[in-house]
C-alpha cells in the first residue's frame, strides 16, 4: 500500500492551524499543515463532509426503477437507488437490526435489500418490510415503520447530477450551488438530452489531500506547462508558455465554487467550442439557456470547475492519440473522497453529451482514458506531484511551510464578463483558490 | 461461465477466437519463453523493444472490475464491458512509450520499480492456424520513491499470440484485474 503519508502528520491544535490560515489567506498564503493533519481531517469530516452537498452519482447511472450504485461520503457507505416509484433516494447501507451492510454489490438492480445476517428485508424505498419469524421472535414489540434504512437527510438533483447532504438543516441544493449553475449549464445542457455517464467509474487511491486535487481543477492552469511538459513535447498541448493563461477565471464569492474557461491563444487555430463537431454547435445554440452562455461556450477550448467541496470537472479539447487528425473533446467528472489525513479515493467518470453519435462517444472515451483518469498521460503526473505535497505537509517542519497563492492579486476584475461571479480576464491568477480556501476556513471555524 | 470461451469477458473486436484444445508441451514452452522475454523488456524499461513484439492491429484492454453478485452461475463477476483503465491500440501505446521517453513524464522520472511475476501459463490452439490463445497469471510489483511500502496488482492475462515471419507477436491482451479499487496512485506501467 502507499500509506507512507498517513498518520505521519503531527497532530496540531486544529483551531490554532485554522487561526493561522485565516491570518495568512488575505495575504495569499496558507499553512501547509491543513493538507495532512488528523485533527484537520476529523474537523473536515464533521464540518465539511457532514454538512455539505456532496456529489454522489448521475441519473444516467440508475435509469430504471431498482437501479442502484454504492457511493461514499468519506467512509459512510450510501445506496443511491431509483426506488419503485421512480424517486432517487440515498439510503445508509446499514441494517437497523445489527448494523450489517444490506447492499453488497457496487451496482445493480434490486427491488429489495435483504440483510444476510438475520434476513431483515427492506424495500428499495428503504422501508422495512420483512423480519423473519417476526411474531415468534419479537411478538408485537417491533415498530417496523420506524425501522427503515436511514435516509440521507437531503437528496436532490441538478441537471441529472445527484447530490446528497448529511445535514438536514443545510440550505437546499439550488441555493448551495448558487451561481455556479450558470457554468454547470454550459457543461450539461449543450444538447437537449443533457449528458450521460458511460460505464462504472475508475476508483483508485492517492496519498493526497482532497483540497490539493480540488484546487488544481478550480484554478491552477499555471501548472500545465511544467507538470504536463511531456505532453507538450508530444504536441498534445501548445508550446506557448502562456497558452493556459488565456481565457477567464471565475469564482462564486462565499461559495467556494469556481471555473476556468480557457480560450485559444492569439495566433493559434484551435477550433471553437472545444472542437466539438458542427452539429453539436448547432444543437447548443438552441439548447443552452441563454445566448450569453452560448457565446462564452463558443470561445471555450478547455473548461474546468470545482464545485465545493470535492466535485471537479474537466472538459478539454483533445485527441485520442498524438497522431489523430482533428479534435475529439472529452469530459470527466470526479469526486475526491477523503478517506484519511492526506489520502483520497478518486471516483472518475467519463461523461459525454447524450445526443452525440456512438462513434463520437467511443472516440471521446479514448480521448479521456488516454489523457485523464488513473492511466491518463496528463493525470499520471498530477498524482505523482500531489502525493509529495501532501507528504511534506505532514512533516514536523514541512507543516509550517506557507503555501503560496499570491498569483494575480493585482489583476483587475473583468466588468464586461457576461456570466455571474467574480471574473478575471486571465487564468494566471490564484483568485479561485483563495476563494476556495476562504470558504473552507469559514466552514471549518 | 463457459470454460471454452470465457463468457465473462467483454466482447472482443476483433472477436477473441475460441480456444480449440491445449497446445503440446513444446509449443507451451516456446510461448512461456516468449512471455518471459516480453516481461523482461517491460521490467527493464525497454519499451521501444516491447512495442516491436506487438502486432499493428493490437487491442490492449484493462477493464474496470467491480464487486458484484453472481448472475447466471458466472462466478467471475464485475468485469466491465464498457469501462476501462486502459483501452489501447498500437498508436496510443506508442504515445505512452514516447511520453516516458521525453524525460518529462514525472510519474516515471525517476522510474518506478516494476516486476512482472508470471505463472500458470496455459496455451491453447484456436480455430485459426498460427494464432494461440494464452492465459497467464500476473503478479505485478510497483515500488516508488524511498519508502518501504509497495503495491501489488494481481491479474489474469488473456492473450492472443500470432505467429509471424518475425516470430510470435501479441495481437490482443485483455487483463482481468483482481482489484476493484486500484491501490496505485496511477497506472504508468504495462501489464
Amino acid at each position: 500500500m502507499q500509506g507512507s503519508n498517513v498518520g505521519q502528520g503531527v497532530r496540531g491544535e486544529v483551531d490554532e492551524v485554522l487561526g493561522e490560515a485565516a491570518r495568512l489567506l488575505p495575504g495569499g498564503e496558507m499553512p501547509a499543515a491543513v493538507f495532512n493533519d488528523r485533527g484537520i481531517f476529523e474537523r473536515e469530516r464533521e464540518r465539511i463532509f457532514g454538512r455539505s452537498w456532496v456529489y454522489l452519482a448521475h441519473e444516467s447511472e440508475i435509469p430504471d426503477r431498482g437501479d442502484y450504485v454504492l457511493r461514499y461520503i468519506v467512509d459512510d457507505p450510501l445506496i443511491i437507488v431509483r426506488d419503485e416509484d421512480g424517486e432517487v433516494r440515498g439510503l445508509h447501507n446499514q441494517c437497523q437490526h445489527r448494523g450489517m451492510q444490506v447492499c453488497r454489490s457496487e451496482a445493480g438492480n434490486a427491488s429489495n435489500f435483504r440483510c444476510p445476517y438475520h434476513g431483515w428485508t427492506y424495500r428499495n424505498t428503504g422501508a422495512l418490510t420483512g423480519v423473519p419469524v417476526e411474531k415468534q421472535a419479537f411478538g408485537e414489540t417491533l415498530d417496523k415503520a420506524s425501522l427503515g434504512l436511514v435516509q440521507v437527510p437531503q437528496v436532490d438533483t441538478y441537471n441529472g447530477m445527484i447530490f446528497g447532504c448529511l445535514d438536514p438543516d443545510q440550505v437546499g441544493l439550488a441555493e448551495w450551488l448558487g451561481d455556479i449553475r450558470w457554468y454547470l449549464d454550459i457543461l450539461t445542457m449543450r444538447c437537449p438530452s443533457g449528458v450521460e455517464v458511460v460505464g462504472a467509474p475508475q476508483r483508485w487511491r492517492i496519498d493526497v489531500d482532497w483540497k490539493i486535487a480540488g484546487e488544481n481543477f478550480v484554478g491552477d492552469s499555471y501548472h500545465t506547462l511544467m507538470t504536463h511538459r511531456s505532453m507538450v513535447e508530444l504536441g498534445q498541448a501548445p508550446r506557448d508558455p502562456k497558452y493556459a493563461m488565456y481565457g477567464e477565471q471565475v469564482h462564486i464569492p462565499g461559495r467556494g465554487h469556481g471555473a476556468m474557461l480557457i480560450g485559444a491563444p492569439p495566433g493559434t487555430d484551435l477550433p471553437p467550442f472545444w472542437g466539438y463537431p458542427q452539429d453539436a454547435i448547432d444543437r447548443a445554440r438552441t439548447s443552452l439557456p441563454s445566448a450569453e452562455q452560448f457565446d462564452v461556450a463558443y470561445e471555450t477550448r478547455i473548461m474546468l470547475s470545482t464545485v465545493f467541496p470535492n466535485l471537479s470537472i474537466h472538459n478539454p479539447i483533445r485527441r485520442p492519440d498524438h497522431r489523430y487528425e482533428g479534435s475529439i473533446p472529452m469530459m470527466t467528472w470526479r469526486v475526491w473522497n477523503p478517506i484519511g489525513p492526506g489520502q483520497v479515493e478518486v471516483f472518475s467518470w467519463f461523461v459525454v453529451d447524450k445526443d452525440m453519435s456512438e462513434e463520437f462517444k467511443r472516440l471521446s472515451s479514448l480521448s479521456y482514458l488516454r489523457s485523464f483518469g488513473i492511466s491518463g498521460t496528463f493525470e499520471q503526473d498530477d498524482a505523482e506531484i500531489w502525493t509529495h505535497i501532501a507528504r511534506n505537509a505532514g512533516t514536523f517542519s514541512g507543516r509550517n511551510h506557507r503555501v503560496n497563492y499570491q498569483m494575480g492579486m493585482e489583476l483587475e476584475v473583468d466588468e464586461q464578463w457576461p456570466g455571474p461571479g467574480v471574473a478575471q480576464p486571465a487564468n494566471f491568477t490564484d483568485a479561485n483558490l483563495r476563494s476556495f480556501y476562504d470558504r473552507w476556513i469559514e466552514v471549518m471555524r | 461461465m463457459s470454460a471454452r470461451t470465457g463468457s465473462f469477458l467483454p466482447p472482443a473486436d476483433p472477436p477473441l477466437v475460441a480456444p480449440a484444445g491445449p497446445a503440446d508441451p513444446e509449443v507451451t514452452a516456446r510461448i512461456a519463453a516468449w512471455l518471459y522475454h516480453e516481461a523482461e523488456l517491460l521490467d527493464d524499461g525497454r519499451h521501444d523493444d516491447w512495442l516491436d513484439l506487438l502486432t499493428d492491429d493490437i487491442l490492449y484492454q484493462v477493464p474496470i472490475r467491480i464487486h458484484k453478485e453472481v448472475t447466471d452461475s458466472v462466478r467471475v463477476t464485475g468485469v466491465q464491458t464498457n469501462a476501462f483503465h486502459l483501452d489501447e491500440d498500437r498508436t496510443s501505446l506508442q504515445m505512452r512509450v514516447d511520453r516516458i521517453a521525453t524525460g518529462f513524464a514525472w510519474a516515471e522520472e525517476p522510474p518506478s520499480r516494476i516486476r512482472h511475476h508470471l505463472s500458470n501459463i496455459r496455451v491453447r490452439h484456436t480455430d485459426h492456424d498460427g494464432e494461440l490463445a494464452v492465459r497467464s497469471n500476473l503478479l505485478l510489483y510497483h515500488g516508488r520513491w524511498d519508502r518501504p511500502e509497495y503495491e501489488l496488482l494481481s491479474a489474469e492475462r488473456h492473450d492472443l499470440i500470432r505467429e509471424t515471419d518475425g516470430g510470435y507477436r501479441l495481437a490482443r491482451r485483455l487483463v482481468v484485474l483482481d482489484a476493484t479499487t486500484i491501490p496505485t496512485l496511477n497506472i504508468t506501467f504495462f501489464f
